[in-house]
């Protein structure tokens, strides 16, 4: 073995590369920062690895050095060594998080008043459509937050978690404006919003090391209910547009014309929910393993305390 | 081979066995045999143990593996224990973590001691990069012919085997198929390949990439309403030239590439600029035959006039972008002269 002296660098710990980790970073350590995770995480690392190949546009992936990192650069390195975002960065999130969170209780504060108001609960929607509205899609800045790094997770997961629910706010809710008097809509946005206040709590209260037990426990568990409350809601929210896509042509376009091209919204839209049975499932489980690894784990440091 | 069979082979290396072809026990043993009737040279043998990346778990030991060994040798010694991993599955690593040992490389320049443990990891079922090219470009080729001829169910009945009434649709057709035919021909004898093999999911995965888009493109192209370019033949003339200049030009630095690389090698050397002018986009860019395919399928797109042609190159323009930056890096890595002038794929921009 005497010949290993004369490479001193070839050291077993400094030649491992970053590995992307495989979990979606949801061990919250103290330093342990945004992860794109929670009830409403979309897309794990399995349908990731898959949505990140199809955005890589499959094209082949010879040694494609560039493609498989662009992917996997969000979820650099395991629990090792976190630089984490710098103290402006960490200004910047807690403000986002702090708005976000009270965003999302004026939506719950509002649905709540209106309930009162009016005696029932259908046609809910109204009330907080604007709120609903812009607090959803000002989620799209944490596919911003990804990008540029302050957020140490996948750009592509973010944008798939946040693009499906930007689409279902816009592309089907406002569109279709028969629906908007619908149950399920109600549906969802009651699992959203709850699930938004204690996911942004739960940002919060990491960046500034002070996680209450109760929202980590709390982050974890109620998306048993709320994940498919949710996706319930929106399947029947686009069921329910259907008919009115079909009957007003909406977002299609039809042979002939200039550029040669047909896109048939209705179609489309039926895709979309054709796709949720292989996703959901995926999902949904692997926010059980999260939760068994997370709340265990937080469970044994109890016991050393 | 275990740690006994070892422990029984060096024994016997000492005269104390039945000879130097059998271990003690009488088996053979897998090693390389040398001829002992010489007079006995200071020959340094090593001796490989391979252990596996993940559970540490020793896979195999080797001994009396000639110093000047290659880890190909080692890979093929390897995979006589196992033989469900053949060597092209093998990455053999000096650190479990580390970057793969590459076929070439010989075990006495490797930094180890006599006895070299290296760490194996899986790759997965491979497949050649010429099988996987074969197909993917085969795909395209069928269907395109496909949608063409308008075989049954894919437009009304009434159009069942009929014929565009636009000259531009056949001559896009000649075009599409030029272009995939091309790239077999290529495939088959013009490029010379680094890796031998991709992992197996890789073929899925292009294929559906390629067979899907060429579906989708030529669904409209040959659709019985399909509407020919506005501004009409000087549009399609145009185009024309455009996709074939492009198409010459792809050749000419494939050609070029090949020629850099003598057959069987796996060097690598700063492609240049040659007699043929459309190589001189070597001066300004790394990967020109890149940026001739996107040329070649922007051109397509203006004799279409086709939106689903345009999306594909740009998807394909994106993809290649990202091969090219990759190589323009390795590049710049590997050599200190590498003329700063160019760009990956885009002169002066990208």
């Amino acid at each position: 073995m005497a010949a290993r002296g004369r490479w001193p660098w070839l050291r077993p710990a400094a030649s491992a590369p970053p590995r992307p980790s495989l979990r979606p970073l949801a061990a919250p350590g103290p330093g342990a920062v945004v992860s794109a995770q929670g009830e409403r995480a979309r897309a794990p690392d399995m349908a990731a690895a898959a949505a990140a190949a199809k955005g890589n546009g499959g094209g082949g992936a010879r040694a494609g050095a560039g493609a498989g990192a662009g992917a996997a650069a969000g979820e650099a390195g395991g629990a090792r060594k976190k630089k984490g975002p710098g103290p402006l960065a960490t200004a910047y999130l807690v403000i986002y998080n702090v708005v976000m969170t009270a965003g999302w209780l004026v939506i719950a504060v509002g649905l709540v008043r209106a309930y009162l108001a009016k005696g029932s609960y259908h046609s809910l929607y109204y009330s907080i459509e604007k709120p609903l509205k812009f607090f959803q899609t000002g989620a799209l800045l944490e596919i911003l937050h990804c990008a540029v790094g302050i957020v140490p997770s996948s750009v592509v997961l973010t944008s798939f978690q946040v693009m499906s629910r930007v689409f279902l706010i816009w592309a089907v809710t406002h569109s279709v404006k028969e629906v908007q008097s619908e149950d399920s809509v109600l549906l969802f946005v009651i699992a959203w919003t709850i699930t938004e206040i204690i996911r942004y709590s739960f940002y919060t209260f990491s960046l500034l090391n002070h996680l209450p037990y109760l929202i980590k426990w709390a982050r974890y568990t109620l998306f048993i209910v709320l994940y498919p409350m949710g996706v319930s809601g929106e399947l029947l929210t686009i069921y329910a547009a259907l008919p009115f896509v079909r009957q007003a042509g909406l977002y299609s376009i039809s042979l002939p014309n200039k550029y040669n091209f047909s896109f048939d919204y209705y179609a489309f839209l039926i895709l979309i929910m054709i796709s949720y049975i292989p996703i959901f499932p995926q999902l949904y489980f692997h926010m059980i393993h999260q939760r068994r690894k997370v709340l265990s784990h937080t469970e044994e440091h109890k016991k050393f305390e | 081979m275990d740690l006994n069979m070892s422990m029984v082979a060096r024994e016997a290396s000492q005269g104390l066995g039945p000879g130097p072809s059998l271990g003690l026990n009488g088996l053979p043993r897998i090693a390389p045999a040398k001829a002992t009737k010489k007079p006995k040279k200071a020959v340094l043998f090593f001796e490989v143990e391979i252990l596996d990346a993940k559970t540490r778990e020793k896979l195999c030991f080797l001994d009396k593996v000639e110093p000047h060994a290659t880890i190909a040798e080692i890979k093929n010694l390897f995979t006589k224990t196992h033989p469900q991993w053949y060597p092209a599955r093998q990455s053999l690593r000096l650190d479990p973590k580390g970057k793969s040992l590459k076929d070439e490389d010989i075990l006495q320049k490797l930094p180890v001691g006599t006895t070299a443990t290296l760490y194996f990891r899986d790759l997965g079922a491979q497949i050649s990069w010429v099988t996987v090219f074969l197909t993917e470009y085969a795909g395209p080729l069928f269907i395109y012919l496909l949608f063409y001829f308008r075989v049954p169910f894919i437009y009304g009945h009434k159009y069942d085997f009929t014929s565009s009434r636009h000259s531009v649709v056949h001559l896009a057709c000649i075009c599409h198929s030029f272009h995939y035919v091309k790239r077999l021909l290529e495939t088959l004898f013009v490029h010379r390949f680094s890796h031998g093999t991709m992992p197996l999911r890789n073929i899925f995965k292009n294929c559906t990439y390629y067979w899907g888009f060429a579906a989708w493109m030529a669904y409209y192209i040959n659709h019985p309403l399909y509407t020919p370019p506005t501004y009409g033949a000087q549009q399609v003339k145009l185009a024309l030239a455009i996709f074939v200049i492009c198409q010459l030009g792809n050749f000419s630095i494939h050609m070029a590439l090949r020629d850099l690389r003598p057959a069987g090698s796996k060097t690598r050397k700063i492609p240049y600029p040659t007699k043929n002018p459309f190589t001189w986009l070597f001066l300004l860019v790394s990967c020109p035959n890149y940026t001739y395919e996107v040329g070649s399928w922007i051109g397509f797109a203006i004799m279409t006039q086709c939106l689903p042609v345009a999306l594909f190159s740009l998807v394909g323009f994106t993809q290649m972008t990202i091969w090219a930056k990759g190589k323009h890096r390795s590049y710049l890595k590997e050599f200190r002269d590498y003329p700063p002038l160019r760009m990956p794929i885009i002169p002066f921009l990208l």
